[in-house]
C-alpha cells in the first residue's frame, strides 16, 4: 500500500527550566495513503505529540518523518507552514474558530494563502460548508452556531484546501453524544467518499471504532492495536 | 488587501477597549497638536522680518526705556542704511482687554520704505499718510472686528497715558503679521507731550550680509553715550521679546514627549492584553500555514491602525477646531492666527505611527515568533 506518512524512529524531548521530559522514545509508524488511524493512550502518553511532528507543527529531537515523500522533518519554519497550508487540515478538540470572523469567513481563512481568486475561493467554500452540511449558516458567527456545528465548520475549514493529511485532536472530545456521532460520521464519509487520510487523537473506544485501525501509545511508546504490532513492525 | 477583513474585524473585537484607547489617543494628540500649534505660532511670529534686512535698535538696558531721536539722524548716516523708521509699541487695546493685539505708533513717511514687506495699496498708503488719526490695519484684523475702511476706532489706554481715538484709512497684507494697527508717531508724540523719544529704531539695511557689521557699528557709536543701544537683527529681537515667557519651547516639547512616552506606555499594555487574549487564535493561524512575517504584518497594521486612528481624531480635530475658533479672542490676544498646519498635522500622524509600531511592536512580534504547539496548549 502506498504509505503517506513515514514516521522512523522519532524520539521527542521537553526541557521544561532545567529538566527533560522524554516524550517519545523512538517511535517507527507508517500510515498508508487512505487510511483512517486513531491514536488512544493515556494522557501523557505522546499521541498528541506524535500527531503534532506529522502535521509539521512541531520538531522531532530524533529521527525522520517524511509526508508524501517529503522529510518533513528537515524544514526551516517557513517551509513547515507553506507545506501546512497546502498538505495538512487541522481539526480541534475545541474547534478554534476565530470568533470575529463568520463561518465563510472562517472556512475561507486557509484559502487566503493560495493564489485563488475571490470568486473561486468563494465556490471552494460553499463546496466544504455543503460537504458538512452548513451551507445555509454561512453567515452565522461562532457564537451563533451550536458545539457541533462549530466543530463541522472547524472540519470544513480543514478540508477546504483539498489537504493530503486531515489531522484531528480529540474532535469529539467536547461534543455531546449526538453531536460526536455525527462529526465520527462525518469524518469516516471523508475517509470513505474522499478517501481523505485521517489521523485521529482520541481517548474514546467508541470514538476510535469509527477508524479503520487503532494504534496505543504508552510512555511514548506504540505498545499495540488491532493492527498496530503488525503496522510498527512493518515499518 | 485580502487581510483587510481579518484586521478590522479583530480591531474592534472589543469594541469599548478599542474606542477608550483610540479616545484617549485623540485626547493627548489633540494636546500635542495644540502644543505644537502654539510653538508654531511662536515660531512664525519670530520669523516675521526673515528676509526684510532690517535690524532693530532698542536701548541697551531694557525695552522699557526710550533712545532719543538725535540717533536716528547718526544711523541712518551709516554706509549701507537704506532709511530708517521711529516705532513705538502702544500697548492699547480695543473696547476690552480680551481684545488685545499689537498697535504700534510709527513714522508714516518711511512705512513704505521700511516697511517694504507689508503690501498696502497706493490709495490706501496715500490715505493713511495724509491723516494724522489715521490707521493701517491688519486684513485678519479687519474681519475679527467686522471693521471697515472709513470705521472710527478707540483703543483703550494701559502703558501710556492717552486713548488713541483713530479712522481707520487703509489695510495691509502681511504672510504672519496680520493683526496688529499702525498709525502715525506724530499723533502719538503730541498726545504725550512730545517728548522726543521712541522705544525703537527700524534699519533698513540694503545688503543682508552687511547687517551682522552695521549693527556693531551702531553700538559702538553710542556705546559711551547716555543711551547706549543694543541692536539685534529683527529675527533676534522677536525671539528676545517671545523669551520673555521663558524657555516655552523648551517646556512644551518636555510636556509633548511626556506625553507621547505616556501614550506608548498605555498602548502597550492595550495592544499586549490584545495579543494575549489571541495566543491560541494566532497559534490556529499559524498552524493553518500563516507565516510568521504574515502574521507580524497583520497584527502590527491592527496596532498601528489603532494609533493612527486616534492621532488623526486628535490632531485632525484641533486642526478643524482652531479653523473654527478665534483663539485671538479667547487668548486675550495672545495667540493669532492659531492653527494647526500641515506640518504639525504630518509630525502628529508620524508619531502616532510612530506609538503604534513601538507599543505594538514587541506583542506583535511575540505572537510572531509562539510556536503553534505552545500557543494551543495555552488556556487564556
Amino acid at each position: 500500500m502506498d504509505t503517506l506518512v513515514d514516521i522512523n524512529n522519532v524520539r521527542k524531548v521537553y526541557k521544561r527550566d532545567a529538566f527533560e521530559v522524554p516524550v517519545l522514545n523512538g517511535v517507527t509508524l507508517a500510515v498508508p495513503r487512505g487510511d483512517f488511524l486513531a491514536l488512544m493512550g493515556p494522557s501523557g502518553s505522546g499521541k498528541t505529540t506524535l500527531l503534532n511532528l506529522m502535521a509539521g507543527i512541531d520538531r522531532p529531537t530524533g529521527g525522520s518523518i517524511f509526508v508524501d515523500g517529503k522529510e518533513i522533518s528537515r524544514f526551516s519554519e517557513t517551509q513547515l507552514a507553506s507545506w501546512r497550508s497546502r498538505h495538512v487540515g487541522f481539526i480541534f478538540q475545541m474547534y478554534n474558530l476565530i470568533p470575529v470572523l463568520n463561518a465563510f469567513e472562517n472556512v475561507e481563512l486557509p484559502l487566503l494563502l493560495t493564489k485563488l481568486s475571490k470568486k473561486e475561493r468563494r465556490e471552494h467554500v460553499q463546496a466544504a460548508l455543503g460537504i458538512v452540511g452548513l451551507g445555509d449558516r454561512s453567515l452565522h458567527y461562532p457564537r451563533q452556531l451550536s458545539g457541533g456545528q462549530e466543530q463541522r465548520v472547524a472540519i470544513a475549514r480543514a478540508i477546504v484546501t483539498d489537504p493530503t493529511l486531515l489531522v484531528a485532536d480529540e474532535p469529539t472530545g467536547d461534543l455531546d453524544a449526538k453531536n460526536a456521532q455525527e462529526t465520527l460520521d462525518l469524518l469516516q464519509r471523508l475517509n470513505h467518499d474522499f478517501a481523505k487520510t485521517i489521523v485521529m487523537v482520541t481517548h474514546d473506544p467508541k470514538a476510535a471504532q469509527h477508524a479503520k485501525r487503532t494504534l496505543h501509545l504508552e510512555k511514548g511508546l506504540l505498545v499495540e492495536g488491532r493492527y498496530g504490532a503488525e503496522t510498527a513492525a512493518n515499518a | 488587501m485580502k487581510f483587510a477583513k481579518l484586521i478590522r474585524r479583530n480591531l474592534f473585537r472589543n469594541k469599548l477597549r478599542t474606542i477608550l484607547t483610540m479616545l484617549l489617543l485623540a485626547v493627548i494628540f489633540f494636546f500635542v497638536a495644540t502644543l505644537l500649534a502654539i510653538l508654531d505660532n511662536f515660531e512664525s511670529f519670530s520669523n516675521a522680518g526673515e528676509g526684510a534686512n532690517r535690524l532693530v535698535v532698542q536701548s541697551a538696558i531694557s525695552l522699557a526705556n526710550l533712545l532719543p531721536y538725535a540717533h536716528e539722524q547718526k544711523i541712518r548716516a551709516i554706509p549701507g542704511v537704506v532709511d530708517t523708521a521711529k516705532l513705538q509699541w502702544i500697548g492699547a487695546y480695543y473696547k476690552e482687554k480680551s481684545n488685545f493685539f499689537a498697535n504700534f505708533a510709527v513714522d508714516v513717511d518711511k512705512f513704505p520704505t521700511v516697511f517694504d514687506d507689508y503690501k498696502v495699496s497706493p490709495q490706501d498708503l496715500a490715505a493713511f499718510q495724509a491723516d494724522r488719526r489715521g490707521a493701517l490695519v491688519g486684513t485678519d484684523l479687519m474681519k475679527r472686528f467686522n471693521w471697515k475702511v472709513g470705521d472710527r476706532i478707540t483703543l483703550k489706554r494701559q502703558i501710556f497715558p492717552f486713548d488713541p481715538e483713530l479712522t481707520i484709512r487703509g489695510t495691509y497684507f502681511h504672510p504672519v503679521q496680520t493683526t496688529s494697527v499702525f498709525f502715525p508717531m506724530e499723533y502719538f508724540q503730541q498726545s504725550i507731550g512730545n517728548q522726543g523719544q521712541v522705544g525703537t529704531f527700524w534699519v533698513k539695511v540694503r545688503d543682508p550680509k552687511q547687517m551682522a557689521a552695521i549693527s556693531q557699528q551702531i553700538d559702538a557709536m553710542f556705546k559711551n553715550s547716555d543711551y547706549p543701544t543694543e541692536t539685534f537683527t529683527e529675527k533676534e529681537f522677536q525671539q528676545n521679546f517671545m523669551s520673555m515667557m521663558g524657555n516655552v519651547k523648551l517646556l512644551f516639547t518636555a510636556v509633548s514627549t511626556c506625553a507621547i512616552f505616556m501614550v506608548v506606555l498605555l498602548a502597550a499594555i492595550t495592544m499586549s492584553m490584545s495579543a494575549r487574549e489571541r495566543v491560541t487564535e494566532i497559534a490556529v493561524l499559524k498552524a493553518i500555514g500563516f507565516e510568521q512575517r504574515l502574521v507580524l504584518a497583520i497584527m502590527l497594521t491592527e496596532f498601528i491602525l489603532l494609533t493612527a486612528i486616534g492621532g488623526a481624531i486628535g490632531s485632525y480635530g484641533a486642526h478643524f477646531l482652531f479653523m473654527s475658533f478665534d483663539a485671538g479672542k479667547a487668548t486675550q490676544g495672545f495667540l493669532q492666527n492659531l492653527g494647526v498646519h500641515a506640518k504639525t498635522l504630518a509630525i502628529c500622524m508620524t508619531t502616532a505611527v510612530g506609538v503604534g509600531l513601538i507599543a505594538g511592536g514587541f506583542p506583535a512580534l511575540r505572537a510572531s515568533n509562539l510556536r503553534v504547539v505552545d500557543g494551543l496548549r495555552r488556556v487564556v
